[in-house]
């Protein structure tokens, strides 16, 4: 049996979960830089307060996965990401705690909010320019780095960087839409209209310049046409079936959040045949990378386990706090 | 400005995020079996002094478990920031290791803690006890996964060479390698000595200004009582680790000592007090108590030992660093010890409540345990220098090619909000203590986010929703 293949799509497996989930709730937190109303700010909030604490666990899943399964891409990608790798655990720390300091007082909420909105914003954002290093292609000097820390700042990578805020922002809108009081499911609707085809602007106008950039991309990308394609197509079609449902009054409510989830999903999916085989673009692939066959033997095994009573208490969670977010919160 | 060097800066780095989080685990691992055995007992005399003391203790290890989380997070980042050498020698053994300990972590996060802060008016007591004793349990399965992965880079075993890189051969001697059994329980009972000395400490200040009477004496009684067992055995499995160092990292040991002679007079002073000469590998200046050397390390009144003079030079740590982290832990262990026998004295004539200078020493004990973890860490981890795996990888050649001036950038960043975090954390526990136990809602307010205990309706101030409207 391919070892590395079954831990690089664990590695995929956490990493989209990580997106999916992680990525509604940064992308609400980043909205309330967009809403002046403070009730509204505090339903907002409330609406992701009970589940988002575990959202983060996927990322740590992905990281040590990475570690212990690719232990040469690990120490070469971490080092390349270097800056946004920083910005992104101090973000999501400043985020955490300021989720629990704005109840504080009155008067200091709003500045805690903006703390949160930052943090959220600023750790989307630098999960974004992530991603653009990763199509533009990582530098590699033997098992080392071979660029600049500051390589991540080529205007590509902001591109990049805005086009994931875009996304967890429509993952968000749906979430507040589905979750919401009335108000807050007026101001989801409003910019549920527009989000999803700015990011959908933005992936495809990502998605070319790579294209002319990169040419283990294109190549990859007709390796894979087929099913490329495929996501193509449902990652385009969402964007306008999202906006259309926000305009009519009898749609279901989920249909917003479950077409932004599918849109995402179709994205991750692009992006890991993208870059499939390599782990690290375009220099390694995953079979180079990977650590003795020891090690995937004994991660896998804790992973099949574990994996799935870590999905059985999220789904217990989310079914805990299922429908509309009270009026007065969880509190 | 002068040459920066990302040796120093890595290594500081790491050394900055790893002591800051370490000091919430340990807080929260000791804290979890004291709330365990708390609720334990209400659940069997129905006292409700326990209960009390419950509710008091679980929202500080609420917000330890929080902080813990959040730099634990770092954690699993900073290999790569600092060490991508070492993380691509090494992520093929430890890797699968901390991958293990973080699904158990945040398993027992995600399934039971929230329970046990929440879940009060939501299952029965059973269940929350329960819940509680996994919480308790899982912390210290974690802190198996993570002790055994840092033991790894101590005393390595399990492993084979193969084209530069490593294999593992045999994960149970990875698992549990050589110095794992001893370094495991040595970390553990540090944190229930910490939590002892902490409880101790806070009910202490309770008693003498005559606040919170029947919490603090059931506190103080407990804090004590576990200090006195706890100790005990400390003293017991440190000498293991004592050993243990001997026979596989001599250096450390003799670092820890402060003695550069190949073989030491005889008989051997107990060393206290050295103003190390490195380069000369001497000692400028040396004091110690006579005759204690050779007692306490080799078990006779004129035994000798080795000095760091056998060690290689260019295999040696920093002696200054290894000797006073290893003098505080040990200081503070023996006033720990010295503590708990004169609790015992004091419980015995009944005066354990109301010997105001033992209260007042209890008291400036509070963060005794901390403090002294962090010396045992500084010793395990600057003695293994400059190996960062035990003859196996020097940490200047683990060191990720990042350079200098970015590594400082972010170590400022990091410093900057690692001090709100424990800015935050201090105002609110002591908040907290300030307002007692009595100052608590009746019951336990049914929510949802796991990191509760930083919530204002819970550390004391006015929820603003009760402003609204």
């Amino acid at each position: 049996m391919d070892l590395p293949l079954l831990s690089a799509l664990f590695l995929w497996f956490a990493l989209t979960m990580y997106v999916l989930l992680d990525g509604f709730d940064l992308g609400v937190g980043a909205l309330l830089l967009a809403q002046r109303d403070q009730r509204v700010r505090d339903r907002m909030v409330d609406a992701i307060a009970p589940t988002w604490d575990g959202n983060e666990t996927w990322l740590i899943m992905a990281a040590l996965t990475l570690l212990a399964g690719f232990p040469r891409a690990y120490g070469i990608l971490i080092p390349a990401f270097y800056i946004p790798v920083v910005l992104m655990l101090l973000s999501l720390g400043l985020r955490g705690v300021s989720f629990e300091f704005r109840h504080n007082s009155v008067t200091s909420r709003r500045r805690w909010d903006i703390v949160f909105a930052g943090g959220s914003l600023v750790a989307a954002l630098a999960q974004g320019l992530v991603v653009g290093g990763l199509l533009h292609g990582v530098d590699t000097d033997l098992d080392s780095f071979g660029g600049s820390p500051l390589d991540t700042f080529r205007p590509f990578c902001l591109l990049t960087g805005l086009a994931v805020v875009a996304g967890y922002a429509t993952l968000g809108v749906g979430w507040l839409h589905l979750k919401g009081d009335d108000a807050t499911r007026a101001f989801a609707r409003r910019h549920q209209r527009w989000l999803p085809l700015l990011f959908l602007g933005l992936a495809i106008i990502t998605g070319l310049i790579a294209a002319s950039m990169q040419p283990n991309l294109t190549a990859s990308w007709r390796n894979h046409r087929i099913a490329l394609s495929l996501c193509l197509l449902a990652f385009t079609a969402c964007a306008p079936g999202i906006a259309w449902s926000a305009g009519r009054d009898d749609a279901d409510d989920r249909i917003g959040f479950g077409l932004a989830l599918a849109m995402m999903l179709s994205g991750m999916l692009a992006l890991g045949l993208s870059f499939f085989p390599n782990v690290v673009p375009f220099r390694l692939t995953l079979w180079q990378a990977a650590s003795g066959a020891s090690t995937h033997e004994f991660l896998l095994i804790g992973a099949l386990v574990t994996t799935p009573v870590v999905l059985t208490y999220s789904a217990f969670a989310y079914r805990v706090f299922r429908g509309r977010t009270p009026a007065e919160g969880w509190y | 400005m002068p040459e920066l060097d990302p040796l120093i800066l890595a290594r500081i780095q790491f050394a900055f995020t790893v002591s800051f989080h370490i000091i919430f685990p340990t807080i929260s691992i000791g804290l979890a079996l004291f709330l365990a055995i708390v609720e334990g007992l209400w659940l069997k005399t129905g006292n409700l002094v326990y209960r009390q003391i419950y509710r008091f203790w679980l929202n500080i290890f609420a917000m330890s478990f929080g902080i813990g989380v959040v730099t634990g997070v770092v954690m699993s980042f900073e290999f790569g920031l600092t060490f991508a050498k070492f993380a691509q020698l090494a992520g093929p053994v430890i890797g699968p290791l901390i991958g293990y300990e973080a699904l158990t972590a945040f398993f027992l996060e995600a399934g039971f803690l929230g329970i046990m802060l929440f879940g009060e008016t939501r299952v029965g007591p059973k269940l929350h006890f329960f819940a509680t004793c996994m919480v308790a349990l899982g912390s210290t399965i974690s802190a198996a996964w993570i002790m055994s992965a840092n033991s790894w880079m101590q005393t390595p075993d399990g492993v084979a060479w193969d084209h530069g890189r490593l294999i593992v051969t045999d994960w149970w001697k990875v698992v549990g390698n050589p110095s794992w059994p001893v370094r495991l329980p040595h970390m553990l009972l540090a944190a229930y000595l910490t939590a002892a000395f902490f409880v101790s400490g806070v009910s202490s200040w309770y008693l003498l200004r005559g606040r919170e009477i029947a919490f603090a004496r059931r506190t103080l009684s407990l804090g004590m009582g576990a200090s006195c067992i706890v100790i005990a055995a400390q003293v017991f499995v440190g000498d293991h680790v004592g050993s243990t160092m001997v026979r596989y990292q001599p250096a450390k040991l003799q670092a820890a000592e402060g003695w550069w002679d190949i073989r030491t007079p005889s008989p051997t002073p107990y060393l206290w007090v050295i103003v190390p000469d490195q380069a000369g590998q001497r000692n400028r200046f040396q004091m110690g108590i006579p005759y204690f050397g050779s007692i306490w390390l080799t078990r006779s009144l004129t035994g000798t030992i080795g000095g760091l003079r056998n060690t290689p030079v260019d295999q040696q740590p920093n002696v200054l660093l290894v000797f006073y982290s290893f003098k505080i832990m040990l200081a503070l262990g023996m006033t720990m010890f010295t503590l708990a026998v004169i609790s015992l004295w004091l419980r015995w004539h009944g005066r354990l409540y109301s010997a105001r200078w033992f209260l007042r020493v209890l008291v400036v004990m509070t963060p005794a345990g901390v403090v002294a973890t962090l010396g045992g860490w500084y010793t395990a981890e600057i003695g293994r220098q400059p190996f960062v795996i035990t003859g196996m990888m020097r940490t200047a050649d683990a060191v990720s090619p990042v350079p200098a001036a970015t590594l400082l950038s972010t170590l400022i960043a990091l410093a900057c909000v690692y001090t709100v975090f424990i800015l935050a954390f201090l105002i609110f526990t002591l908040r907290l203590i300030r307002r007692g136990p009595a100052g608590l809602p009746a019951h336990a307010l049914p929510s949802g986010s796991l990191k509760r205990g930083l919530r204002p309706e819970i550390a004391g101030v006015q929820p603003y929703l009760a402003g609204e409207e």
